[in-house]
């Protein structure tokens, strides 16, 4: 399904969704944050890229499993919590942050599939908007298989036009939000579409970013376990959670269970994102760490996103948002490393 | 003003002459303006070594990681390291002196002044610039930066795009090293702790709304942990696993480990690990300001240490990193420490 | 009718006065508020500000560490230690908004049995105006 949606009437739209909760980006002092937006009126779709993608709503840092207590005659009680999801619209999601949910899907999905993650995710409606201009100056979508107007993973994805909107629905549940307010739309004329088309391919030569020849580094990682080019390269890394939690694609988890009292037995087991960039995520019990040091922590992140990954499931486990540059404090920046690993030894 | 000529002949000098083993200073990234830190383990590397207002890192927290791989060593080489230090970090290796955990031997500090000014603050920056591109800031002999974006070189007022704590910097030029490049900067700021006042005057309602806000978005990625120099302990209490566990580590020792704090990013476990954080840097932090840079969720951490800074110094009148053969503040007391608050 | 709240307060009592103190009264029948959960601790030295976030993420809704007077530390400068920790444990507490009136030091020694019911009884009178505390208490 194809419409134009005035710029005036997106607030309309959204108090005609009422009946979902709604994230989008808000502005905040010096970042932008999807949050839970209460009033339709105050949406802005001029966001640059968000602090954390919308992982943080579908696949939640922090989320309970079941609490658990000793009851009488020392049973243990199991109970699972009041479900909180309810079917969600996320707004103004960019290409690379949808790109990010279809492979965490991947993840999740097949021999296990997770109940928790997909419970929320099936309730999850994404509309994206299209990156007219890049925004990260480290976006770098086009070379990891993406592009500033991908439709991949997306419900519904909206192209700003001058005074519009040039609203795609691809499924069923798209088609469903924009018939809720099918009034307000409009049928697009040729010269929209050609508007479109040319927003488009304006949008790609606006990338700054690039990595030529990445499909050389797949193969060439096979061999590379023992390069000494994850120590040159890792040197400054402080081994800080940033570069991971912030990807929309990684996935690493943890299962805890979160004790209030020990007599009578009483607490919660709960999942919470893990990080294999912190020194104890490999840590076993015995003391021994398999991954010591950064340099090995630097190589499976890189190995993870751009070996295992691609022979596991056909596609980069990087979808160029530049978030990991953007923020790591040190300034480790991906796309230089995949360069070191391209030219490596020529 | 330090000329980055003599920076690098200074570094080339003991680089060369085999004084040092390698040098850890700065250098221009592959994309962007704010320097980022390097390496330099041959002379001729030292030609991409760079000093301008984006040198904002405290290079010490790197001493950490050349303590831990010295002592994994059997016959490590003993040359000290030669690091670029600005007048923050330089007190930054006086904590670290002071307890022990290096000797002078080394590091070979190649000291820098910063002047008139300070570091750039890239939020303020690019609130300042709006979209522009810049490509190069640099220091001026007044109290501003030239910065250079496509559109040509502009002169900013400092005041406009500098960190707050420099404005609240008392030395900034080094108060130990080696060499000293650019000068002394002594300066005597009208309220070394001005920015806590707003904060200060705030009613305790108002103070735990403050905090809850910022806290709770706390993702528990520990790069404020991870980037202090201070941080150095092996052994952290949020840590999941304790590192104190060697392969003869008895199963009940490790089974009886404690969960002070749990993972989970809520509110209540923030607070601990923030507050215990802050605890743990009263007296030691130099107000380098890093945990605040690095902090990807904009919390403004520095508030809690320079509030710590503050009551040492009205309490216990302690001044941080200026003294390195004084006990340290939490391992020493005077028979007339405040105690009007005891019943 | 709406119960009367009874505040839970967490006392780090040194072994070698305080608690001795807290014994004291006890054996003397003298009367005090039941609102106590004693913790016997070494020295008030031995009190690492992680033990006081831990009783307030636990629930409790006043922490009192009590040690003995200057002077008559049993390990000669525990107390000291601890009066610089707790003063700054203080500032920073109530610099992130926690009632300041929550968190207390007193010096009780063996023989003030007396002077322990009182500073309980004062801390739960107190306390109680301020109600439950759900500042840093485990949430979620
Ligand atoms: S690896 Fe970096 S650029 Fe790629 S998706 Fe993750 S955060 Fe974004
Ligand atoms: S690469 Fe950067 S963001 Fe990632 S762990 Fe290292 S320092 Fe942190
Ligand atoms: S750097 Fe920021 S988000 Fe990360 S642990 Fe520290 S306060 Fe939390
Ligand atoms: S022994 Fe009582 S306070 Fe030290």
């Amino acid at each position: 399904m194809e419409k134009i949606l005035t710029k005036k009437a997106l607030p309309q739209w959204l108090i005609k969704l009422n009946a979902y909760q709604i994230y989008a980006p808000v502005k905040k002092e010096n970042h932008w944050s999807y949050e839970a937006l209460d009033k339709p009126e105050s949406i802005r779709l001029d966001h640059l890229n968000t602090i954390q993608s919308p992982k943080m709503i579908i696949f939640p840092q922090r989320e309970v499993f079941f609490e658990f207590h000793n009851a009488e005659g020392n049973t243990l009680v199991m109970k699972e919590p009041a479900s909180e999801s309810s079917a969600t619209v996320i707004f103004g999601v960019r290409p690379c942050d949808a790109a990010g949910v279809t492979h965490q899907d991947k993840v999740f999905d097949g021999h296990f599939k997770d109940l928790y993650y997909w419970k929320r995710r099936n309730q999850t409606i994404l509309v994206g908007l299209a990156c007219n201009t890049p925004p990260s100056p480290h976006c770098f979508c086009l070379s990891v298989g993406g592009s500033p107007h991908s439709t991949a993973g997306f419900d519904i994805l909206m192209t700003e036009l001058e005074d519009s909107y040039y609203v795609e629905s691809f499924s069923k549940k798209g088609d469903t939000l924009i018939s809720l307010a099918g009034d307000i739309f409009s049928t697009p004329k040729e010269n929209d579409k050609k508007d479109k088309e040319k927003a488009h391919s304006d949008s790609e030569k606006k990338l700054k970013r690039h990595i030529k020849d990445l499909e050389t580094v797949p193969p060439k990682l096979k061999d590379m376990f023992d390069s000494p080019l994850w120590e040159e390269e890792s040197l400054s890394c402080i081994q800080c959670g940033i570069c991971t939690y912030l990807c929309p694609t990684c996935h690493c988890f943890d299962i805890n269970d979160e004790k209030d009292s020990s007599s009578p037995l009483s607490g919660k087991r709960v999942r919470t994102w893990d990080n294999c960039q912190f020194p104890d995520f490999t840590m076993h019990s015995s003391g021994h760490n398999p991954r010591p040091d950064r340099a090995s922590r630097l190589r499976q992140r890189i190995m993870h996103k751009f070996n295992y990954f691609v022979t596991n499931y056909k596609a980069y486990q990087c979808t160029g948002c530049g978030r990991c540059i953007d923020k790591c404090p040190v300034g480790i920046d991906i796309i230089e490393v995949l360069e070191k690993v391209r030219d490596y030894g020529k | 003003m330090v000329a980055l000529e003599d920076l690098k002949q200074e570094a080339k000098n003991v680089l060369e002459g085999g004084t040092v083993k390698y040098i850890i200073g700065y250098k221009k990234p592959a994309v962007g303006f704010m320097a980022v830190p390097a390496f330099f383990h041959k002379p001729e590397d030292l030609d991409a070594l760079v000093w301008d207002p984006t040198c904002v890192h405290n290079l010490v927290l790197f001493l950490k990681d050349e303590k831990k791989k010295k002592l994994g060593q059997k016959e490590p080489d003993e040359r000290p390291v030669g690091i670029v230090v600005k007048g923050c970090d330089s007190r930054a290796v006086n904590v670290l002196l002071q307890e022990n955990y290096i000797d002078r031997e080394n590091v070979y500090i190649l000291g820098v002044s910063c002047g008139k000014t300070g570091m750039v603050d890239l939020k303020k920056v690019r609130k300042y610039f709006k979209g522009k591109i810049i490509s190069q800031i640099d220091f001026n002999e007044n109290e501003s930066f030239t910065v250079t974006t496509t559109e040509g070189k502009v002169e900013v007022p400092a005041a406009d795009i500098f960190a707050v704590r420099c404005t609240e910097c008392i030395t900034a030029s080094p108060v130990i090293h080696d060499v000293l490049l650019g000068g002394d900067s002594v300066r005597t700021p009208e309220n070394p702790f001005g920015s806590l006042e707003e904060m200060e005057s705030k009613s305790q309602g108002q103070k735990w709304d403050f905090w809850q806000e910022q806290l709770t978005k706390c993702i528990r990625c520990y790069a404020c942990r991870s980037i202090c120099p201070m941080c150095y302990c092996d052994e952290c209490v949020v840590d999941t696993i304790n590192f104190a566990v060697y392969p003869d580590t008895p199963a009940e020792e490790k089974a009886q480990k404690i969960k002070w704090v749990e993972k989970s990013p809520t509110t209540s476990e923030n607070f601990i690990y923030h507050m215990v954080r802050a605890i743990h840097l009263a007296g030691r932090c130099v107000d380098c300001a890093e945990c605040e840079r690095a902090c990807p969720m904009d919390i403004p951490l520095r508030f809690l240490n320079k509030k710590l800074e503050k009551e040492s110094k009205k309490l216990f009148d302690y001044d941080v990193g200026y003294d390195t053969e004084i006990p340290s503040l939490i391992s020493s007391f005077r028979d007339e420490d405040p105690e009007d608050f005891i019943r | 009718m709406t119960e009367e709240f009874e505040p839970k307060i967490v006392a780090f009592l040194c072994k070698w006065c305080s608690s001795a103190g807290s014994d004291l009264a006890g054996v003397s029948r003298m009367e005090y508020p039941s609102n106590v959960i004693p913790i016997q601790v070494l020295c008030s030295g031995s009190v690492s500000p992680l033990y006081i976030l831990s009783a307030f993420n636990k629930g409790a809704d006043g922490v009192l560490v009590s040690g003995c007077h200057p002077g008559d530390c049993h390990y000669i400068k525990g107390n000291y230690y601890s009066r610089r920790r707790i003063a700054l444990l203080k500032e920073l507490l109530n610099f992130i908004g926690l009632e300041p009136e929550r968190f207390k030091m007193s010096w009780v020694s063996a023989a003030e049995g007396t002077k322990y019911t009182e500073v309980i009884k004062e801390f739960v009178d107190e306390l109680k105006p301020l109600g439950a505390q759900t500042k840093l208490r485990r949430n979620g």
